[in-house]
């Protein structure tokens, strides 16, 4: 009983990291698409944040932004470079967090409002929102980046899971039974002579 | 880590050229080097938030300083009622995108998308120059597209240049009246 528990645990956690991958890359394919096919209302509300005083880098900002979110959920989706994918995500969720709850703060104070009486269209794609509850959720969503890019799992149904990974698997580092990432099996180490 | 590193870089490098050239390539992609804010304009509230906007005395004040004036609903059904509209020397402009204007707008306006200045100008100019008095508005509440749009197309508008009005109550607060409304797009 004990012996079929440790690959059990290993095939669910490979399952739940997939599972991870999956909702990231769509959840951001969404979003990104959303803020990419009206790029001037995310201009708008990119310059509220008052980033930059400079009219090139805050549209590069607006510009680029929603297509690279756009690019990373794909990644996610195929299952391509996924940890290097993980850590640029969870690399734009923590700042944008930051500068939302920021933001945020600054509206409580001028309005003497509650923080999470606080609302307003962040620019995350989904329109206008509660502020805590977007920053709850971009907690679990770094949550799930953090996982994916620690746990190095979430390669089943991957098309490349990792572009300059090892280039051969023991076998001994995912669960039992569950399709490796493309990596070929190693050769046993050269005998004497 | 050294490889998760390295896939990220990759990522930055492929994913910032794919960023770049769907902007481009996008009807609606954003001109990378235009200013599309050269007027300073103080903090905006966030559309559709609970935060403050400027009030009203603030927003005359800031509209003097580019040489325009703060137009009321009363001021805005004056130039619908104008009979100089016919000859077109009353002009009202409708700064905000396609999807918006096409919905609904004021009765006899032109738009203009501040944004996309280069698909309305060569129609609009023969237009402001012909004009003695301009109205131009937006959504109404933060929003300054008719501000920014004022301050543009000013210049095109010789005759007009000390009749630039920004209504700042725009569509939500005409609309809010009851005031007639047209649909569609511009013909």
């Amino acid at each position: 009983m004990k012996a079929g528990a440790a690959p059990a645990k290993s095939a669910a956690l490979e399952y739940g990291a997939v599972l991870a991958r999956w909702l990231l890359g769509a959840l951001f394919v969404y979003m990104g698409l959303g803020k990419a096919l009206h790029p001037v209302e995310f201009l708008k509300l990119t310059r509220a944040y008052e980033l930059t005083s400079s009219s090139l880098a805050l549209n590069v900002i607006a510009a680029v932004l929603p297509w690279f979110e756009v690019f990373c959920g794909i990644l996610l989706l195929a299952g391509v470079a996924v940890r290097g994918a993980a850590l640029l995500l969870l690399g734009l969720l923590a700042p944008f967090t930051f500068v939302v709850l920021q933001r945020a703060l600054d509206i409580a104070t001028e309005r003497h409002l509650p923080l999470c009486a606080v609302q307003f269209d962040c620019g995350c794609g989904s329109g206008e929102v509660f502020i805590c509850r977007k920053i709850a959720e971009n907690i679990f969503l770094m949550g799930l980046c953090g996982f994916l890019l620690l746990s190095g799992r979430g390669g089943k149904w991957a098309c490349w899971f990792a572009p300059f990974g090892k280039r051969c698997s023991t076998g001994e580092d995912r669960g039992a039974g569950l399709p490796r990432p493309r990596v070929s099996p190693c050769r046993p180490p050269a005998g004497p002579g | 880590m050294k490889r998760t590193l390295l896939e990220a870089f990759a990522i930055i490098a492929i994913g910032a050229m794919a960023a770049l050239a769907a902007n481009a390539l996008s009807p609606r992609g954003l001109r990378l080097t235009r200013d599309y804010f050269p007027a300073p304009t103080p903090r905006m509230a966030a559309p559709g938030s609970n935060a403050p906007a400027d009030s009203l005395a603030a927003l005359a004040a800031r509209l003097a300083g580019h040489g325009l004036k703060l137009a009321d609903t009363n001021r805005v059904l004056q130039a619908q009622n104008d009979p100089r509209r016919a000859t077109g020397q009353v002009l009202i402009i409708d700064a905000r995108d396609d999807q918006h204007y096409q919905t609904g707008h004021l009765p006899g306006a032109v738009q203009f998308d501040y944004y996309r200045p280069e698909a309305f100008l060569p129609q609009l100019i023969p237009a402001l120059q012909l004009a003695r008095e301009i109205i131009i508005y937006c959504n109404g509440g933060d929003c300054e597209d008719s501000e920014l749009a004022a301050v543009m197309l000013r210049e095109f508008a010789p005759n007009a240049r000390d009749a630039v009005y920004v209504y700042a109550g725009g569509y939500a607060e005409w609309s809010s009246h009851g005031y007639p409304l047209e649909k569609g797009a511009a013909k």
